[in-house]
């Protein structure tokens, strides 16, 4: 479940500080950069203290720092925007038969402490998940049966049958075997000095600020333009946007006015990054009948729902899970209008009436009289999805539907989702970089867990033997050709049976100034996302090109 | 004021056990009294502080994941690799509240879920500083100077050195902290680049003992530290100010002054020597909060007190920190509870009764 568009109190205060700054007495935000430091340097608000940082760079633990996402490369990177593959610590792979995955390994590459990278430490990696199951936040060791290693490749031998794994899979971080085979427990390791392939190697740490250097011996080291990248630990939008960063990943209100006005050539690009959705429970009358779920997607105006969650910035979202525009090569061309469903209350009523649903006196009522009445849940301080439902509330109200709203805290609100007790909810659906992963999380029957017990996935409780069908066809296709077609056939379910209604993009926040270095991911040159965490950094820190003094 | 704080010597603090004149004995026994009390406080708070986040609804787990799903797609082992690595508790809740207590007493509260692998004693040490030294010296400045503004205030009652102060004490403890903190941080942080906006030290500094250290800490800390002091200053001029009024009133006032006593000695050493008491239990208490830090401002200028980690341990329903803290917090303030009473016995002996 992706939730790119979450901002969190502190955003909060920042916002409500920017906006009171700005609205009671009209001042202009301007970026002044600290001039100490070096046009070759990159401010990056990419890594926030808890206040304070903590110097553990485990690429394993989630409380890492996010720098060592610079440090430790996968064998592929994968960019969850365009849903692209890029080669990395891995120059390819090829699957002779679905459930064996062979990783040709990169020649010439070396750690930063000069030690050659072999295959020997992809293995060493894998079999260190395995070790130490915490670890294995993707889970790769449920697909692998075991591992072996040639002088030049990888070779992972699967549980079963599953192409897409193979990716998964692929984008494990490589540690190096020479050091942490001497790691006396590496579930607790903090990693103070990281040792690593990627293009960066930690310079500087204090508490409140650490620095990473540019490594020398980087095996793409001609296409790296920043010497030295400042992580401060706390950036707060004031911060952002007066202290002339170079690259953040924030939602800022009035990005236009607070971020782009504030000068210091600040650009930014919100490509969809997964799709908010209401989520049904299918479990529970009237949402397990398709003519409510019908009635209830075209009662939506998505653009009005999109515009009040997003301020404007985030498109709609069209019925099939699929990411536009930059995914249209994967949009299956004959369902009509992309996807996305028009307001029509006409026929939402057709479809109503269908289910025994009919207005009375501006209510929605059934056979008996009761009018339909139902809860929203979403998550208390999410305040765009906040902002979203009420609108949804007013349109459906608007039919005579009575919606009520429960917004309890985060954990509570996970749960809830998990447990399948709830009549709708807001999640976010897709946005995972892999067709497969996006479709197989919404709809495989493999995650159906009665109401009450924790569903990893699949909340809605989606159980339809057509779509499980596609989904392990899928499995068994090496052919991209094939796998595009199942694509399509999986974008039809969600666009004609309506597992979940899906409302808007949630956007990829990121804010990048042009004063420094140029060739940032963008709506012309959609390369990766401009996220500054995980690996899809790794291509924009290659692509980068330092502006050229006048 | 009752005839036995008349004379000036009655009100020595060192003779007030004698002039109780009831012997030590029924002095020993208020003090016992109050400790039973205080255990009795201490237990309920711990227990209650094992149950409370236990009731919240949702685990530990539940939020680190929904704290991912906003960074991105999360996978299906990564609840059980979650939980692996926070040790989320097991067992029945008779076995957690035991191995609870056992930690209460020996002042081991585990691995903080939040900051994992960072231990829950690693957290607090590094945060408490902070808090005692910023909190804990506002709260003393504020003390002072509000006390003596009230004394000021009620003895030039109706002027303007009363209204002044009254005022604009009531006018500032008005605001809520974080519009203060807001509105400093725009106009001294930003527009004024007077100070700076977040941290307690400078970016590249690492905390030691040098005079440059210091001054780069006071430096940082100045913004908060005016936030608290503006905000809690009218609370002790208004306070202070009020029971004077009262005291002022009192016989053996206008006694002292008709003897021809100096005006200031008559307001420092009668009036307001007697007026003090309710503030210095609210003195007491407010020592006994810094602890607590103070969440607002530490949160506003990204001050790294406890008030900070105070925040960060109940949004991510980090219980062992959550604890932790806030066991620190209740004791700190029973104990200074405890300790004011029997203050309070030794200025006013009417209270052992």
């Amino acid at each position: 479940m992706k939730h790119p568009t979450r901002r969190r109190l502190g955003a909060l205060v920042s916002a409500v500080m920017l906006t009171t700054g700005l609205a009671a007495c009209s001042i202009q935000i301007e970026s002044a950069p600290d001039p100490s430091i070096p046009k070759d340097t990159m401010l990056v608000a990419a890594d926030n203290g808890s206040p304070l940082f903590e110097r553990n760079f485990n690429p394993y633990m989630t409380n890492k720092r996010t720098a060592a996402w610079y440090m430790y490369e996968p064998l592929v990177v994968l960019d969850n925007v365009t849903g692209e593959e890029h080669p990395w610590l891995a120059t390819g792979y090829a699957l002779p038969d679905p459930s064996t995955v062979v990783f040709t390994i990169r020649d010439g590459v070396k750690w930063s402490d000069g030690k050659p990278f072999t295959p020997k430490d992809v293995a060493f990696s894998f079999d260190l998940l395995k070790k130490y199951p915490t670890f294995d936040l993707q889970g790769i060791w449920t697909y692998i049966d075991t591992v072996e290693t040639s002088d030049t490749t990888v070779t992972v031998h699967l549980k079963a049958p599953d192409v897409p794994a193979a990716q998964l899979i692929a984008t494990t971080l490589i540690v190096p075997e020479h050091i942490w085979k001497d790691v006396p427990d590496p579930s607790t390791f903090r990693n103070p000095d990281p040792v690593g392939t990627g293009p960066y190697t930690l310079g500087n740490f204090a508490a409140q600020q650490y620095t990473i250097d540019k490594n020398p011996t980087y095996w793409q080291a001609d296409k790296v333009a920043a010497e030295h990248i400042i992580l401060p630990a706390t950036n707060t939008q004031l911060d952002v946007a007066t202290k002339g960063y170079d690259w953040a990943y924030s939602f800022i209100s009035d990005v236009d006015g607070a971020w782009v006005g504030a000068g210091n050539k600040n650009t930014y690009w919100f490509p969809p990054g997964g799709t908010v959705a209401l989520f049904p429970n299918l479990t529970k009358a009237p949402f397990n009948d398709l003519n409510v779920r019908q009635g209830l997607s075209l009662a939506l105006d998505r653009k009005a729902v999109g515009d009040s969650a997003a301020e404007g910035y985030m498109d709609v979202a069209g019925q099939t899970n699929i990411l536009l525009p930059y995914q249209q090569n994967l949009l299956d061309p004959s369902i009509p209008d992309s996807g996305l469903v028009a307001q029509n209350q006409q026929k939402a009523l057709e479809y109503f009436a269908q289910a025994g649903y009919t207005q009375q006196g501006g209510k929605l009522v059934d056979a008996s009289g009761t009018q339909l009445s139902f809860t929203i849940t979403t998550a208390n301080g999410y305040n765009d999805w906040l902002k979203g439902v009420q609108e949804v509330q007013k349109q459906w109200g608007a039919i005579g539907i009575d919606v009520k709203v429960s917004s309890p805290q985060p954990a509570a609100y996970q749960l809830a989702l998990r447990n399948g007790e709830y009549d709708l909810a807001m999640g976010g659906t897709g946005g995972t970089g892999s067709i497969f992963r996006d479709f197989n999380q919404l709809l495989s029957s493999d995650y159906l867990k009665p109401v009450g017990e924790e569903a990893v996935f699949n909340y809605e409780r989606y159980d339809n033997p057509e779509a499980d069908e596609l989904l392990s066809q899928y499995k068994l296709t090496i052919d991209p050709e094939k796998q595009k077609q199942l694509g399509y056939q999986l974008q039809n379910v969600v666009y004609n049976d309506l597992p979940v209604l899906s409302l808007y993009y949630g956007g990829s926040w990121g804010l990048m100034s042009d004063a420094k270095f140029t060739g940032w991911p963008s709506e012309a040159d959609p390369y990766a996302s401009p996220k500054t965490y995980e690996s899809t950094p790794l291509l924009v820190l290659t692509h980068l090109k330092k502006v050229n003094d006048d | 004021m009752t005839s036995v704080t008349i004379a000036p010597g009655s009100a020595d603090i060192s003779a007030a056990p004698r002039i109780a004149g009831s012997g030590r004995g029924r002095a020993w026994g208020y003090v016992a009294r109050k400790a039973g009390l205080l255990l009795l406080t201490l237990w309920a708070a711990i227990t209650l502080n094992f149950i409370l986040p236990r009731l919240m609804p949702g685990s530990p787990a539940d939020a680190a994941l929904a704290k991912l799903a906003q960074n991105g797609p999360v996978s299906e082992g990564t609840k059980a690799a979650i939980e692996a690595q926070l040790g989320v508790p097991t067992g029945n809740i008779l076995e957690q509240y035991v191995a609870y207590l056992h930690q209460v007493i020996t002042l081991d509260f585990g691995v903080s879920y939040t900051f994992y692998p960072q231990s829950v004693s690693e957290l607090v040490s590094t945060a408490l500083p902070y808090t005692l030294v910023l909190v804990g010296v506002v709260t003393i400045i504020a003390f002072v100077l509000g006390t003596l503004l009230g004394v000021l205030a009620a003895w030039k009652r109706g002027t303007w050195l009363d209204t002044l102060p009254t005022l604009a004490g009531s006018f500032a403890s008005a605001f809520p902290y974080f519009w203060t903190a807001l509105l400093l941080l725009f106009f001294a942080g930003y527009v004024g680049r007077l100070f700076p906006t977040s941290g307690a030290y400078g970016p590249t500094a690492s905390p030691q003992f040098t005079i440059g250290f210091l001054g780069d800490a006071i430096y940082h800390a100045a913004l908060p530290a005016l936030t608290i002091l503006i905000t809690s200053l009218g609370g002790w001029i208004l306070g202070m100010r009020n029971t004077m009024i009262s005291t002022i009133g009192d016989d053996y006032v206008t006694f002292a002054e008709a003897n021809g006593l100096k005006p200031r000695t008559v307001a420092l050493r009668y009036a307001a020597r007697n007026a003090i008491l309710p503030n210095l239990t609210s003195f007491g208490l407010a020592l006994g909060g810094v602890v607590g830090g103070s969440i607002l401002v530490e949160r506003v200028f990204g001050y790294p007190g406890i008030g900070y980690l105070l925040f960060n341990a109940v949004t991510n329903q980090d219980y062992p920190l959550m604890q932790a803290l806030f066991l620190m917090i209740t004791v700190s303030v029973l104990i200074a509870n405890f300790l004011v009473d029997i203050l309070y016995g030794v200025l006013d002996p009417r209270t052992r009764r």
